[in-house]
């Protein structure tokens, strides 16, 4: 289950680029409010590009390998993949994540605004706690394409939320809700979702993300449930605005800082599925939790066995600091405090 | 042409108007129809782990809680698991019948040593130790149904016996991929590094973990061992064939080792299939059957064999059976369908000086 076989590698930019866009999967919901999500994502994408007006340019000073060089890159255009391609191929390849004046972490593909300095995270460097969690967060984003990929729409999939990165618990989780109240997830269902999972990893889907007002998310997301009851509750925290990331056809709202693509997901395992609590009469929420290593990282089957035998311990994540705010994280229900 | 063919099928060859032996490859080459369960990719392609010195030791620790402490046993390096199986309690003892055929074992040849016979009599001996045997498997019969060779029918001999898969010397999981460690999940034996198939009837069937000891056999019973040849390389007809070759002077031009003549002229002017030529020497299966034992030392798992042609070199694996030759065989129950037993005795088959005794004394007269 290592990084499989890129299967979009071709010499033209933009075949790649509509191949890393677009995908080719079934999704089990509906296929018609997946592709308006997509449109008005595309449509708010075009008009953010159009409204930067005068191109302003920034001073980018690279800190790191090779050598410290300062970059003249585009204010609000330019990414720090795109100062990474004045570097080299394999300093597009490898960064996962950007750092912004030594302290904030930055997608790569999120424009710059601003002079500042870059520093660009692979999963090698020496204080590697910002990509791990970026890695983290994106595995469990990625989880939630996985699952829309896997599920008949016979199951009735509602995506809820994922909670924050959280390392030390062993497992990263995506929150889920099914209309059926006992499911069982048998070895090969498991291993199915997985191997979802690594092919999302083989297709090195772009990871972008997007800044919205609240009304276009709530526009974006009023098929699905319990996103729209979210948003008013995200929103609030962020000023009105909310953020989206985009990986293939799959959308969903997040906080923090996602890695580059999907390509850095190496060995993944999809190990358990808990049931929360029921919902309504006939469905329930699970939670789904897996484990997963970045691409480039050997680790042999007995200590990975053991990684796998701890992410399917129940996660139950610390209860938020602040009481009364956003306590969707702890219980999907959102009515009481776990 | 009759005449051909009964020589060519007792492995003989007319030539010079002797019969001589034909130590061929011993068949046609044939495909592997079904390759055996433990056909998988066996270690891991080590890049060089990122884990952390701590790391190692913490995963080391935990194989050692699964499979017992690293441990010297019997001479080997092993783990100290506690795989003690007696026999199935579940089903009532099998009695021993001469048609019944036993498990083997998988050894190593680790050297050649003479021994005295009470008679004065010095023979040749060579050491085969089994290194740290479990059973891992038993397929019954029904599930287990060889492909018959091309050209014959499937019959009902096929279908009489079992499989069982022995494994032998230990080695920690870390170094092997996970589908070869599956194979030993079932049994939960540590990753052997050779594993090997023994068909045996059903009543000689063993529980999986059982430990297979030098006291599976006895002192006096024949074995058969089976080892892979050395591999001589590329030879030529001298060493190959034992070829005269030609003399080192007196005018020979070039030709000391060469073959000489390869074939006559006539009707039949070329060269016949089977002339012996340089090519690759060893590296061949071969079976020698009906090696008495004339030692066995339970401490180290060792037993002293007949002789000095066991296959193979010095550290390589053999596999030993009950032999088929049939005035060899046993006549009385041999340990069946093992032993069980775990001494640490030095057992000499009657016939042979035991060193510890007194040397042979003659009678004052």
């Amino acid at each position: 289950m290592s990084a499989a076989t890129k299967l979009h590698k071709t010499s033209w930019c933009a075949l790649r680029q509509l191949q890393q866009y677009r995908t080719k999967a079934t999704l089990s919901g509906s296929s018609a409010s997946i592709a308006k999500r997509n449109d008005l994502f595309n449509q708010e994408q075009r008009r953010q590009r159009d409204a930067v007006g005068r191109i302003d340019k920034i001073e980018v000073r690279y800190l790191g390998l090779p050598e410290d060089v300062t970059l003249v890159m585009n204010s609000n255009i330019s990414t720090p993949y795109n100062c990474a391609q004045h570097l080299s191929e394999g300093h597009c390849k490898r960064s996962a994540l950007a750092l912004i004046d030594g302290s904030v972490p930055w997608d790569m593909h999120r424009p710059l605004q601003e002079s500042c300095t870059l520093q660009l995270l692979n999963f090698h460097v020496s204080e590697p706690h910002p990509v791990n969690k970026a890695f983290w967060r994106t595995c469990s984003f990625m989880l939630g394409a996985a699952l829309n990929r896997a599920f008949k729409p016979e199951a009735g999939l509602q995506l809820h939320s994922f909670p924050g990165p959280n390392i030390k618990s062993g497992s990263f989780v995506h929150d889920i809700v099914l209309q059926t109240q006992n499911w069982q997830p048998t070895k090969e269902e498991m291993r199915a979702i997985s191997a979802e999972m690594v092919k999302l990893a083989a297709q090195d889907l772009r990871i972008e993300r997007l800044d919205v007002q609240q009304d276009l998310a709530q526009e974006m997301f009023k098929d699905s449930k319990y996103k729209s009851e979210q948003l008013p509750s995200i929103a609030q925290q962020t000023q009105g605005r909310v953020t989206l990331y985009r990986l293939g056809d799959h959308i969903d709202i997040s906080r923090g800082p996602m890695v580059g693509s999907t390509s850095f997901l190496g060995k993944c395992t999809i190990s358990a599925a808990h049931k929360v609590a029921e919902e309504g009469a006939a469905g329930a929420f699970y939670r789904i939790q897996g484990v997963a290593l970045p691409s480039g990282f050997q680790l042999n089957h007995v200590a990975f066995g053991v990684l796998e035998e701890r992410s399917k311990k129940p996660y139950h994540p610390p209860r938020p600091k602040t009481k009364g705010k956003d306590k969707r994280h702890s219980d999907p229900r959102s009515t009481s405090s776990s | 042409m009759i005449r051909t063919a009964i020589s060519q099928l007792m492995g003989l060859r007319p030539s010079g108007g002797l019969l001589t032996q034909v130590r061929d490859k011993g068949h046609l080459s044939r495909p592997r129809l079904r390759n055996p369960q433990w056909f998988l990719r066996k270690e891991v392609t080590n890049r060089g782990d990122l884990v952390t010195a701590e790391n190692k030791h913490f995963i080391n620790d935990l194989v050692h809680e699964g499979f017992g402490a690293p441990a010297l046993i019997k001479g080997v390096q092993t783990y100290e698991q506690n795989l003690i199986k007696t026999r199935d309690l579940a089903t009532p003892p099998q009695t021993w019948t001469p048609q019944i055929r036993r498990c083997g074992v998988i050894a190593r040849k680790i050297g050649q040593y003479p021994l005295w016979l009470k008679n004065g009599e010095r023979i040749r001996t060579t050491l085969l130790q089994i290194v740290d045997n479990h059973v891992i498997k038993y397929i019954p019969p029904e599930e287990y149904v060889p492909k018959p060779l091309p050209g014959q029918r499937d019959s009902a001999a096929n279908h009489k016996r079992g499989v069982l898969i022995v494994g032998s010397e230990s080695t920690n999981p870390v170094q092997l991929t996970k589908e070869y460690s599956g194979i030993f999940k079932d049994s939960g034996v540590v990753p052997k590094k050779n594993l090997a198939r023994f068909f045996v009837s059903p009543e000689a069937a063993l529980v999986p973990g059982t430990p297979l000891n030098a006291s599976h056999f006895r002192v006096g019973d024949f074995v058969d061992v089976r080892g892979k040849t050395v591999d001589h390389g590329f030879q030529g007809v001298v060493k190959r064939h034992g070829f005269k070759g030609m003399p080192a002077s007196h005018g020979v031009t070039k030709t000391h080792r060469r073959a000489g003549n390869i074939g006559g002229g006539g009707e039949k002017g070329r060269v016949w299939p089977g002339t012996k030529m340089p090519g690759h020497m060893g590296n061949r299966w071969r079976v020698i059957r009906g090696l008495r034992i004339w030692r066995i030392n339970s401490k180290y798992n060792v037993m002293w064999v007949q002789g000095s042609a066991v296959a193979g070199p010095t550290n390589g694996l053999v596999y030993i059976y009950d032999t088929i030759l049939p005035l060899r065989k046993n006549q009385e129950a041999p340990p069946f369908p093992t032993s069980y037993e775990d001494s640490s005795e030095d057992v000499w088959y009657e016939k042979v000086h035991n060193f510890k005794d007194e040397s042979i004394i003659y009678e004052k007269e």
